[in-house]
């Protein structure tokens, strides 16, 4: 454990040297989170009442911390790592080495994201605040389940996206999977929550790993209760190993394929 | 004049042919991008049936105004994403020394650098821009003014990219700002003007020209404005001025890095 927290430290310390990115960062969060403000304030402006369960104010944090997730996660970028190591052959580097490859990118892209996610929390938190005037009514308790689920949706997160980056190992180019997969996160869950959608369809996305990567944090942000914490972390845990074993098992196929021309 | 402007276009052709043969030196690559890009820009209707199932108009925009709107949208920046895609990388080229390929080029510096490279995916934006259109519902006036929206949009958005990328010439972190700006011409253009209010809407038609290359088009399509029409090419051109202005002023401060590469 020891050699991935010191991978999160260094990676944490060379992105302290990045400010204008992380400035431009919270840049684009800020219009994403106007944009869809402005989107649920239009729709709620001749009702009072809730649409699908949610009030306006809860649909606004709804949208606050999955933008959350989505922004400190960096996907793009992480998967294009992961399919740039692949492609120009920087993976055989890490063959060698006293550690894998899966555990090593995890912690290398945990600590790409820490100071960037508790950046983002702060400014979500005000953005929120400003437009809103008041945080969800929760409990210390509460709030540390609420960082435990989202803590495990990133991590889930990082291991889907690295296993659609290891694709490259059979195709060249795996990236467009990546596009269909956040987008289908983007509408399916950051945007609406569940509730917004048929029941057959509701059906299907309780079990995919929308549940656990976006939904589940946020619905426990801004509708919390006890009997859905246990479910979405139960949820989150399956996912975990089972996103693990996807990765490993797709990197253990790929890695055979290998082929090192000098250079 | 018409003979320089000529033997220009032929270089870019020629550049993008060559960029095309490129990228289709690996089909399956090639075809997926495109069809998984339909699919990515797909996601976005989906996203507004479910919106217009809470309410069924947005300050005037019906679902398939708001399809519609989609499809320009796409389409310009497929246009702009294919033929000039190094556009949306001109501070990389400005900062590493790479301009120096195309400076000693007998040729227009920035037209053959921003059309030195293209975007595969771009096809896919390009050909659900026109599926879009489909299904708003096609006519040849309406497909005429369609093109010519895409070219205009399009320009303008390459035009807005040079701009911003070109300010590398005079501080380092340029090309930063110019992608927070040119994701978020992407964001806005997606939803209808008639969510925002205020002075964002004012923003929206005047500093951050959204409403020139995305909105006015949809409002002409719907209910032809020749003013409005005149307004996106006039705008356009004035974008056109700017560019090359602020790209060539810039240029006046580069300096090359001595840097050895060779163009394949």
């Amino acid at each position: 454990m020891k050699k991935y927290w010191f991978i999160i430290k260094t990676e944490i310390m060379s992105n302290l040297q990045y400010r204008f990115d992380v400035i431009f960062g919270f840049v684009s969060y800020f219009i994403l989170l106007f944009i869809l403000f402005n989107l649920w304030r239009y729709l709620y402006s001749d009702t009072s009442g809730l649409i699908n369960g949610y009030s306006m104010a809860q649909m606004m944090w709804y949208v606050v911390m999955t933008e959350i997730l989505w922004m400190t996660l960096g996907g793009r970028k992480f998967n294009t790592k992961i399919c740039n190591d692949v492609k120009t052959g920087n993976i055989t580097y890490n063959i060698n080495k006293p550690y894998s490859y899966i555990g090593y990118s995890l912690s290398m892209h945990l600590g790409d994201i820490l100071v960037k996610g508790v950046l983002y929390v702060l400014i979500g938190m005000l953005i929120g605040f400003i437009f809103l005037g008041h945080f969800p009514s929760l409990s210390i308790i509460e709030i540390i389940v609420v960082i435990i689920a989202s803590i495990l949706a990133t991590i889930i997160s990082i291991f889907i996206i690295m296993a659609l980056g290891l694709i490259s190992f059979f195709i060249e180019d795996a990236t467009p999977f990546y596009w269909v997969y956040s987008k289908l996160i983007l509408i399916l869950g950051t945007i609406f929550p569940i509730e917004y959608f048929p029941t057959v369809l509701q059906k299907v996305l309780n079990f995919s790993p929308i549940y656990v990567v976006s939904y589940g944090p946020a619905k426990l942000f801004v509708d919390f209760s006890w009997d859905k914490a246990i479910t979405i972390i139960g949820a989150q845990l399956i996912y975990l190993v089972i996103t693990y074993g996807i990765c490993k098992l797709i990197y253990q196929k790929g890695v055979k394929r290998i082929s090192v021309n000098g250079g | 004049m018409l003979t320089a402007v000529r033997n220009q276009c032929k270089v870019i052709f020629l550049s993008i042919k060559y960029a095309l043969m490129r990228e289709l030196l690996n089909k399956t690559t090639f075809i997926s991008n495109i069809i998984f890009m339909i699919l990515n820009n797909s996601s976005m209707i989906v996203q507004w049936i479910v919106l217009f199932s809470i309410k069924d108009n947005f300050g005037g925009y019906t679902l398939k105004h708001v399809i519609l709107l989609i499809g320009i949208s796409s389409s310009l920046y497929g246009f702009a994403h294919f033929f000039f895609e190094k556009s949306f990388k001109l501070s990389e080229t400005i900062n590493s020394g790479k301009l120096d390929a195309y400076i000693v080029q007998p040729k227009n510096i920035l037209l053959s650098t921003i059309t030195s490279d293209i975007q595969v995916s771009a096809l896919g934006d390009l050909s659900f821009g026109l599926i879009a259109y489909f299904i708003y519902g096609f006519t040849i006036r309406g497909f005429i003014l369609y093109s010519l929206f895409t070219i205009t949009g399009g320009i303008i958005l390459v035009c807005i990219s040079v701009i911003l990328h070109s300010l590398s010439f005079w501080f380092s972190n340029a090309d930063a700002g110019a992608d927070t700006f040119n994701g978020m011409m992407i964001n806005v253009s997606t939803y209808p003007d008639s969510i925002f209010k205020g002075i964002v809407k004012w923003l929206l038609f005047t500093i951050i020209p959204v409403g020139i290359a995305n909105y006015i088009p949809v409002k002409v399509m719907v209910s032809f404005n020749p003013y409005l029409l005149l307004i996106n090419v006039g705008v356009c051109l004035l974008f056109i001025l700017l560019a090359f202005t602020i790209f060539y002023r810039g240029l006046k401060r580069y300096s090359s890095t001595n840097l050895m590469v060779a163009r394949v």
